[in-house]
């Protein structure tokens, strides 16, 4: 008898499993559908832009309509990139700016992202709104009182005068504000019974935890300077001092008669590919998000 | 907390305070009004009386006896090219040679593929007094370097000095003497009475003619063409065959007419005419009713379609060498892309069709007088507190007169040089008579083009140069692209059309800082708003058109300020309502 | 107490000592420039001190024009595009297989000079009398008529600009949202199984609370970078804006800045003080909102 009662329940347990598989495939199958428009949408720029890297100039001029294919691709739109223009110099210049502006960022963000998420002080959100307030002040304004100060300072065409404007970012005290907050305060609590200072436990404490923010915030920061284009060539006017993205603007102009838009290209295809590659390798730290498996255990 | 409050206070107010020296100290108080000047001021004497109220008589730089060789200068020199790398490694060859002439003088370059670019940065660098040494730029925007005191550098005695002026004794070059610099070319340097910039590149624009369409639809190309010719025959041209292809060349595109810079066409329209455009003081006379028939007329045509412009349809020269227009107007300095051969091509092979192209003066109103424009770039040099650097900017000015330097540029592009002495020297005399050699160096059209504005220089002009002459130039190109805009949509030009047009351009440009006179009316709207401050805001209560603080603020404006004031009430008793729940 | 309190200043040192050179004290200027009544940059001169540059702005139809258009274009990037961030990272998280590759792909924009990006947009959808430009050769397959999107009517430039604004912004937001996704702890995810949870009542009621200081963390800086928005612009339009009639308060306040006639940092400075005050509103209305609803 009690088998009898069993088969029923399995067929209909059977239709509901299908129906609800059923449910997940069409599910399952939109969304990888959705996924993939949106990434055509985002590789189609990027495809054109590798295609015009690989024509040459003439035939890139003599185009009328658009082609999606190139009959005679070539390289030497690569080789122009760097010969024409000291390309690898500006990678040197660039590579020193980045590392420098992240590493003075990542101090002076941490401890002021700290300030505002676990110390106690008079003033705070009043401090932090004005922060924000900051915020909303577009670049084009302060870039000329910046670079009246900076000449002022004697720092045109060095790298310091490069530096330092660029190094605090608001939005990354926010970021990492956000993510100091959601650790426990438990964990602050725990650290204060057993006589932790607050420096340390920012240190050994909050900064692995948040490691994977704090990557997030280098790579964005790192991708910003390499991209930075109009604080440098305000103030840099030694060719020793440019920036890639300087070098990108000089290959565009390096025409004759009209832009060189496929060297352009081949430049901004070259200049990529190191940020890509920084991607791909701190890739899966980034998208571990913030653990809050602090208490746990 | 509250003495938080406090220290912030004291603190904002230091700031402020050493901000507020920032701006304050550079100013100097605005003048008194200056007398009021008559109108229609071309003659010298208003000039005159203008320059001693605006730059100071000392211009802060005495020529030094000599040239010191035995001490390093580094020249700063911007220049510009058309993003042609053929003219950077002229620049870069003439600056070699100098050093090499003076071995104490070395360089440091920028380069600039636009106008705008070396404007603004001319600017921003005047507020830190780190201007370059020399550039090159447009006499409309010296104007504008003027208004600072002491900037730029008068050329006057500097190009008279008996040891380094023109053709001077102590010179290591062989440099053009004042008279060798045609006339015409040297006075667009000429401000406020006084010469700011010496030319260096000219050009001038003409029309590049399809000649066998011209002969096809049965006409017969004059030597000049007058504006009538050249509507006429692009209506002709506009012709269809029964599937709508058009009759002259088969294809499916045609645009019969196509002006490259419309601010030139206005400008040159309304010298021909003889009609109001501006004067030397600042004065906009651009607004008017001939102005407004010229438009119209254009609306026309931009209605049948037989008319547009580079902004709205891209490069004239693409469509002439494709068959599909017969008139296009650009500068000489672009004839090398004009033309079946011509060497700088942007369509494919296959699209370009086989003609005989001519070279003519832009359309006149009245072919026994032409008149055509002249312009191109300009070197001007900057005031140092060393003499010496900027006597050898001077010189470095200079050298880029000689032969060499001029002969090679001009012959990049459809340019001239500016000195008789180049033009009438053996190597260039030699060029032009090498005319259809090939297609490259001595390719016909820009050969023909050069020699169109050599025949012609007494018949160019310039347009006044002024602090918002620039302004103005780009509001006259405005008028024709929105009047042939409006003819596209097929919508009616009429005075209506006109009048806002008028008005919305005035707003854009931000002209109704100077006086806007309508020629026909006699009196000058604001008597002294040409004193230094000559884009200052016009003083209240003048009838300018736009942008008058008297009159109410716009619906917008308004709309904003009261959403603004509603977003911080409510704010506000959000705020107190969540402090009495706490409290609670 | 005390030791706190100047604990506290002293973290803060570094970042205010940065700030406060190069954000506040240009700031000040600013303010200094827009009482300044009609400040020309060139000679260095100005006329008086009072409110006449506030005047001058809100009456110059090219700003309010620019008000306009930076609304616009607010008001539609921020919400669709952080929704849509969330509806990408939702189904990213849900699938196992070729996840990483796709966070790649869509983190593309973010790496690439935007200058250049800009300028592929440009061509994509640029219309000339040769060619409609691809996006219409994608149109006409599907059989509609092409469309003028760079010099066309207005509501066709916004639409460029909008797709551009969002495409451009996509990649920040995605990260941000995953990280905040992978970061939720699996546990309730697990008890709301057991207790037989719906799909939507999970999301509503566990994913979205627990995402939400992120939520609110773009919506507020997306704001604030929509209203600041003018680069982009330049990038497919040109530097021309006012005629193409796509200006943006800051492209106005730009304009100002470097105007043909010397430049006016006295407008650019009020221009930029009433786009504070609008940006100011809209942050605190926000952080207020984000108070009741956002949950740590």
């Amino acid at each position: 008898m009690t088998t009898q009662n069993l088969q029923i329940p399995q067929d209909d347990l059977k239709k509901v499993e299908k129906r609800a598989r059923g449910k997940r495939v069409t599910g399952k199958t939109l969304t990888y559908f959705s996924l993939s428009v949106w990434a055509v949408l985002v590789l189609f720029p990027f495809y054109w832009m590798l295609l015009t890297s690989i024509k040459s100039y003439s035939a890139y001029n003599a185009e009328y309509t658009p082609r999606f294919w190139t009959d005679a691709p070539t390289l030497a739109n690569y080789q122009a990139a760097f010969t024409a223009v000291p390309l690898a110099k500006y990678f040197l210049n660039t590579l020193i700016f980045t590392v420098a502006t992240t590493a003075l960022m990542l101090v002076v963000v941490t401890l002021a992202a700290f300030a505002f998420s676990r110390l106690e002080f008079k003033g705070k959100n009043l401090v932090f709104t004005m922060f924000l307030a900051l915020m909303m002040i577009p670049n084009e304004l302060v870039i000329i009182t910046n670079f009246v100060t900076i000449t002022n300072w004697g720092m045109r065409n060095t790298f310091w005068g490069l530096i330092l404007p660029s190094v605090t970012s608001i939005f990354y005290i926010y970021l990492l504000k956000e993510n100091f907050e959601s650790i426990p305060d438990e964990l602050y609590k725990a650290a204060k019974v057993d006589g932790t200072s607050d420096f340390k436990y920012l240190t050994k404490v909050m900064i692995p935890i948040s490691a994977p923010t704090l990557v997030t915030v280098v790579i964005l920061k790192v991708i910003e300077c390499w991209n930075s284009y109009v604080w440098p060539r305000l103030i840099t006017d030694d060719a020793n001092y440019y920036l890639v993205s300087n070098g990108i603007q000089e290959i565009r102009e390096h025409g004759f008669g009209r832009q060189n838009i496929p060297a352009m290209m081949a430049a901004v295809v070259v200049i990529s590919v190191p940020l890509i590659i920084l991607f791909l390798i701190f890739h899966k730290k980034i998208m571990a998000g913030v653990s809050r498996g602090g208490t746990k255990g | 907390m509250k003495k938080l409050i406090y220290l912030f206070l004291a603190l904002v107010l230091a700031a402020g305070m050493l901000a507020g020296c920032h701006g304050t100290l550079e100013t100097t108080a605005a003048p008194t009004e200056a007398p009021a000047t008559q109108e229609g001021g071309e003659s010298a004497e208003s000039g005159e009386t203008k320059e001693s109220q605006e730059i100071p008589d000392v211009n802060g730089f005495a020529i030094p006896d000599s040239f010191d060789t035995s001490r390093k200068i580094e020249l700063v020199f911007w220049l510009k090219n058309d993003s042609n790398s053929a003219q950077v490694a002229i620049y870069e060859k003439a600056m070699a040679d100098f050093s090499t002439l003076y071995p104490n003088v070395s360089f440091k370059v920028r380069k600039y593929t636009d106008y705008g670019e070396i404007y603004n940065d001319v600017i921003t660098n005047i507020a830190t007094n780190t201007t370059p040494n020399v550039c090159i730029t447009y006499p409309d925007h010296i104007a504008t370097y003027l208004t600072g005191t002491g900037t730029m550098v008068r050329l006057d005695e500097l190009m008279a000095d008996e040891k380094y002026g023109l053709g001077g004794s102590e010179l290591r070059f062989d440099s053009p003497h004042a008279a060798e610099i045609v006339p015409q070319f040297l006075g667009e340097g000429v401000l406020q009475g006084h010469q700011y910039a010496l030319p260096f590149m000219r050009s001038t624009e003409a029309a590049y003619i399809n000649k066998t369409q011209v002969e096809a639809l049965g006409y017969e190309l004059p030597d000049v063409l007058t504006w009538d010719f050249i509507w006429e025959v692009s209506e002709a041209a506009m012709a269809k065959n029964a599937d709508g292809t058009f009759k002259l060349n088969g294809q499916k595109v045609m645009i019969p007419f196509i002006y490259k810079s419309t601010d030139n066409m206005m400008i040159q329209m309304l010298k021909q005419l003889d009609a109001g455009y501006s004067t030397h003081d600042g004065k906009i006379l651009l607004f008017n009713d001939t102005t407004a028939s010229l438009l119209k007329e254009i609306a026309q045509h931009a209605m049948t379609r037989s008319f547009s412009t580079f902004k709205i349809s891209s490069y004239p020269g693409n469509y002439l060498n494709a068959g599909q227009c017969v008139f296009a107007i650009d500068s000489t300095a672009g004839a090398t892309w004009m033309g079946h051969d011509a060497h700088n091509q942007d369509i494919p092979k296959d699209q370009m069709v086989d003609f005989e192209i001519a070279v003519r003066p832009v359309p006149q109103f009245d072919p026994e007088n032409p008149k055509m424009i002249s312009q191109g770039p300009s070197v001007c040099i900057f005031n140092k507190s060393d003499p010496q650097e900027v006597l050898a900017s001077w010189l470095f000015a200079q050298f880029l007169l000689t032969n060499d330097v001029q002969i090679a540029y001009s012959r990049t592009e459809g340019y001239v040089p500016v000195t008789l002495k180049a033009q009438n020297s053996a190597e260039y005399q030699e060029y032009l008579s090498r005319s259809g050699e090939d297609n490259d160096a001595y390719y016909s059209v820009k050969i023909d083009a050069a020699k169109l504005l050599l025949e012609n220089v007494d018949d160019t002009f310039v347009t006044p140069v002024f602090n918002g002459s620039a302004s103005l130039r780009n509001a006259a190109g405005t008028l024709v692209e929105q009047a042939v805009k409006n003819g596209y949509r097929k919508k009616d030009t009429d005075d209506a059309f006109i009048t806002q047009l008028y008005s919305d351009t005035i707003a854009l440009y931000h002209l109704d800082k100077s006086a806007v006179v309508d020629p026909d009316a006699q009196e000058t709207q604001a008597p002294g708003s040409e004193s230094r401050e000559s884009a200052e805001p016009a003083q209240p209560g003048t009838e300018s058109s736009q942008g008058k603080t008297s009159e109410p603020l716009p619906q917008t404006a308004k709309a904003l300020l009261y959403c603004v004031a509603i977003a911080w009430v409510g704010i506000a008793v959000v705020w107190l309502v969540r402090k009495i729940k706490e409290r609670r | 107490m005390n030791k706190n309190k100047a604990k506290g200043w002293l973290y803060l040192l570094p970042a205010i000592a940065f700030l406060g050179v190069f954000m506040v004290y240009p700031l000040i200027d600013v303010v200094v420039y827009a009482f300044e009544e009609g400040f020309n940059f060139a000679s260095q001169t100005y006329k008086g001190v009072g409110w006449y540059n506030f005047s001058y702005v809100l009456h110059d139809p090219y700003f309010l024009q620019a008000v306009k258009n930076t609304f616009i274009l607010v008001i539609i990037t921020v919400p669709l595009s952080t929704g849509l961030a969330l509806l990408i990272s939702l189904g990213l998280n849900s699938i196992k297989p070729l996840k990483n590759l796709f966070q790649t792909v869509y983190f593309l924009p973010y790496v690439t000079n935007t200058l250049a990006v800009g300028l592929v947009f440009m061509i994509l959808f640029k219309k000339t009398a040769y060619t409609d430009g691809l996006v219409n050769l994608i149109i006409n397959w599907f059989g509609a008529e092409s469309i003028d999107w760079i010099d066309g009517p207005y509501w066709a430039k916004m639409f460029v600009m909008c797709f551009y604004t969002i495409w451009v912004v996509m990649p920040f937001k995605i990260l941000i949202l995953t990280s905040a996704l992978a970061s939720v702890n699996q546990d309730y995810y697990k008890a709301a199984k057991i207790d037989g949870t719906s799909k939507s009542r999970i999301f509503f009621r566990i994913t979205l609370p627990m995402i939400s200081p992120m939520i609110f963390y773009l919506v507020i800086t997306g704001f604030i970078g929509a209203f600041k928005a003018y680069s982009d612009e330049v990038a497919i339009f040109g530097t021309d804006l006012n005629v193409a009639g796509m200006n943006t308060i800051v492209g106005y306040v730009y304009d100002m800045l470097y105007g043909d006639s010397g430049g006016y940092p006295s407008y650019a400075s009020a221009a930029a003080l009433i786009l504070f005050l609008i940006v100011l509103t809209i942050t605190v209305i926000n952080l207020m909102v984000s108070r009741k609803n956002v949950h740590y």
